[in-house]
């Protein structure tokens, strides 16, 4: 790739890794969400991985990493879930909201989401779908990146 | 009023992806810490222009926005070397 691209590309890569996690931020409110903020970021990892290569690339997605991160995005959602089963008998009730007035207020102040719109766990679950997403559209372009090299050398 | 759930979870997701830069030494392209510097003054022009999304009642410039810089370049500063 042309050295003008090399020097573009990493700032631009952390801006639109900025505007995706905003997009996450947003999601309960706003259009967007958890896996449309994911696919930005990971679109930002591809980006730099396309540019500088699988090695030189600046973002260095370890297999550890990629599956450390998708097993707590998974994990993440699943205890939301359960937290909603075991404090009001429903999987995945809101319990940071409450409409029904069935949890107790101390397990509402736990799970309430800090801004103005009462969201209670649905930024959390943004959250945790975001990080499996933007780790399972990179570890697919990774993977397809490292087939691509084997293929190179053998 | 700048509310603390998108500070606090920007700043988290920021911090996770910027634990993962880990820059080539032997590279020729060079990203220095003036380059961080750049790239954060731009992103807080941005926020700025953004406005105070997603609640449009709170600070001027989008507060997730900032603190996801932050995290991003307080991560590479921490971890990722």
């Amino acid at each position: 790739m042309s050295t003008i691209l090399k020097i573009f590309a990493f700032p631009a890569a952390l801006i639109i890794m900025c505007v995706g996690i905003l997009t996450i931020l947003g999601g309960h409110i706003t259009p967007g969400g958890g896996f449309q903020g994911g696919a930005m970021i990971a679109g930002a990892f591809i980006f730099c991985v396309i540019v500088y290569g699988l090695r030189e690339s600046p973002f260095k997605f370890s297999h550890d990493f990629l599956a450390s991160m998708e097993s707590a995005g998974a994990l993440g959602f699943v205890l939301l879930g359960l937290a909603g089963l075991i404090f009001s008998g429903f999987y995945l009730y809101n319990v940071g909201t409450d409409l029904y007035n069935i949890v107790d207020p101390i397990i509402k102040n736990l799970f309430h989401y800090p801004d103005p719109t009462n969201a209670g766990i649905l930024p959390y679950l943004n959250f945790v779908v975001g990080l499996k997403v933007l780790v399972g559209l990179s570890a697919v372009v990774i993977a397809f990146l490292g087939f691509n090299q084997l293929d190179e050398e053998s | 009023m700048v509310y603390a759930g998108p500070l606090i979870l920007g700043f988290v997701m920021g911090f996770i992806l910027g634990t993962r830069i880990k820059t080539d030494p032997e590279s020729k392209l060079k990203f220095t810490l003036g380059s961080y510097i750049v790239v954060l003054i731009v992103a807080v022009a941005m926020a700025y222009i953004i406005g105070p999304f997603p609640f449009y009642t709170d600070v001027p410039l989008a507060p997730g926005f900032v603190s996801a810089i932050a995290g991003l370049i307080i991560g590479k500063i921490t971890f990722g070397r």
